[in-house]
C-alpha cells in the first residue's frame, strides 16, 4: 500500500505496475496508447477523474516514445502523414484540457470523463465489429478461391470519398501511398486532439482508426504514425496537465516502469499478427474496459450505496487487464509455431502474417 | 483439449474467464479494503 500525497489516496503500487504493462503491451501491439483504459481504471482504482486523466497522459508521453522509436525500425512510420497532422492535433489538445479544467472546477470530472469514455468506446466497438466481421468475411473468400492474402486488406469505401476532395494544399505520403488534402488530415488531428487532452488519452483508439477508416492508411502504417503523433500530443497535454496540478509524478514512475517491458514485446507482437486480427484485440478489449467504466459510473451516480457495484467494475477491470496480456501472448506463440510449421488451431492461420 | 483450441470462440470464453475469475481473487486478497 502507498501513500499518493497528491492525488489524496493510498493504493497498492503492483496495481499501477500492472495498469502500465497491460496498456504498454496492448498500446505497442494495437498502437492505440491505452489510454482509453487507463483513465477509467484509475477512477475505479479510486483516483479523483482529473488526477486519473493528467497521470495517464504524462506516462503515455513517456511510453509512447519507446514505441515509437520500435516502429520506425520496422518501417511503420509516415513522416509526412504525422507532421501533417501536428498542428491541428496541439490545438486540439489545448482545447481538450481546458475543457477537463472547467469540469474539474465545477467538481463533476470523474463522472464527466467516465460518461464520455462509455460513451465513445460502445461507438467504436460496434464499429470495428462490423469493419473486422467484413474483413474476415472477405479473407475467407480469398482463401476459398485459392488467392494469397497478405499481412493488409482494405474494405471501407470511405477513403476514397476523402481522397477525392480537392481542397488545397494536398499532400503525398509515400510511405503510406496516399494522395490527401492537408485539411482532411489537420481536421482528423483536431478532432483527436481534443479527446486526447480532455481524456488525457493519446488519442490512438480514435486516430488509428480515423487513419484507416478517413484517410485509407493501412493498419500498420496508422499504428506507428499514430504513435508519432502521441509523441507530440501526449507530450504537449503533459504539459499543460501539470501545470494545471494533475498530475501526481510518484504513480506516474510506475506506471512507466511496467509500461516499459509491456511496449516493447507489444510492437515486436505487431510483426506476428495481420491487421484483422489486431482489429479483434482493439474491439474486445473495449466491450470489457466499458463495462468496468460504467459499473464505477453507476456506483458513483448512486452515491456509492451498493459496493457490489463497485467490486464488479474492478474485476472487469482488472480482468480486461489480464485477459489482454494473455491473449496477445498466446496469439504471438501461436503465430511463431505457424511459422515453424508446427501444429495450431484452425481459426490461427487467418490470423497471423505472412513472413 | 483440442476441443478448446480449436474453436475461438471458446478459446476467448475460458480464456476471459480464467482472467475474470484472477481478477477477484486478487480483490478479495488485497483491494477489498483499501478501494473507496
Amino acid at each position: 500500500m502507498f501513500e499518493f500525497a497528491i492525488a489524496g489516496i493510498s493504493a497498492p503500487i503492483f496495481l499501477l505496475v500492472l495498469t502500465g504493462m497491460t496498456v504498454g503491451m496492448v498500446g505497442g501491439f494495437i498502437g492505440v496508447g491505452g489510454g482509453y483504459m487507463v483513465t477509467p481504471a484509475l477512477i475505479v482504482f479510486g483516483f479523483p477523474g482529473y488526477m486519473a486523466s493528467g497521470i495517464d497522459v504524462m506516462h503515455i508521453a513517456g511510453k509512447s516514445v519507446v514505441a515509437t522509436i520500435r516502429h520506425r525500425q520496422l518501417g511503420n512510420i509516415d513522416w509526412i502523414l504525422g507532421l501533417t497532422m501536428v498542428g491541428g492535433t496541439m490545438m486540439g489538445v489545448e482545447m481538450g484540457v481546458r475543457l477537463l479544467n472547467y469540469t474539474k472546477a465545477l467538481g463533476l470530472s470523474g463522472i464527466a470523463l467516465l460518461t464520455g469514455s462509455v460513451g465513445i468506446m460502445i461507438g467504436l466497438f460496434l464499429y470495428t465489429q462490423i469493419e473486422t466481421h467484413k474483413a474476415q468475411k472477405k479473407i475467407n473468400e480469398l482463401t476459398k478461391a485459392g488467392k494469397t492474402v497478405g499481412r493488409e486488406l482494405s474494405v471501407s469505401t470511405l477513403p476514397l470519398f476523402f481522397q477525392n476532395i480537392a481542397l488545397r494544399p494536398i499532400v503525398r505520403c509515400h510511405t503510406a501511398r496516399i494522395v490527401i488534402s492537408m485539411w482532411v488530415i489537420v481536421i482528423i488531428g483536431i478532432a483527436t486532439g481534443v479527446l486526447a487532452g480532455f481524456f488525457g488519452v493519446g488519442g490512438g483508439f480514435i486516430r488509428v482508426p480515423a487513419l484507416v477508416y478517413i484517410a485509407g492508411a493501412t493498419t500498420h502504417i496508422a499504428v506507428g504514425t499514430d504513435l508519432l503523433e502521441i509523441v507530440v500530443s501526449g507530450g504537449y497535454g503533459a504539459l499543460r496537465q501539470y501545470m494545471s496540478g494533475n498530475v501526481d509524478m510518484i504513480a506516474v514512475w510506475f506506471m512507466i516502469i511496467g509500461a516499459m517491458f509491456g511496449a516493447q514485446f507489444g510492437s515486436i507482437a505487431t510483426s506476428f499478427v495481420r491487421g484483422p486480427a489486431i482489429r479483434y484485440i482493439l474491439s474486445y478489449s473495449l466491450v470489457l474496459a466499458t463495462t468496468g467504466a460504467f459499473l464505477r459510473l453507476f456506483y458513483m451516480l448512486t452515491a456509492q450505496k451498493y459496493e457490489f457495484l463497485n467490486f464488479f467494475a474492478v474485476v472487469f477491470t482488472l480482468g480486461e487487464m489480464i485477459f489482454l496480456c494473455l491473449f496477445i501472448m498466446t496469439l504471438v506463440i501461436f503465430s511463431v509455431r505457424h511459422r515453424h510449421g508446427k501444429w495450431v488451431p484452425g481459426w490461427i492461420p487467418s490470423l497471423v502474417a505472412t513472413p | 483439449m483440442n476441443w478448446l483450441l480449436n474453436s475461438m470462440f471458446a478459446y476467448w470464453v475460458v480464456l476471459l474467464l480464467f482472467s475474470l475469475g484472477a481478477a477477484a481473487v486478487i480483490y478479495f486478497m488485497w483491494l477489498k479494503d483499501s478501494l473507496i
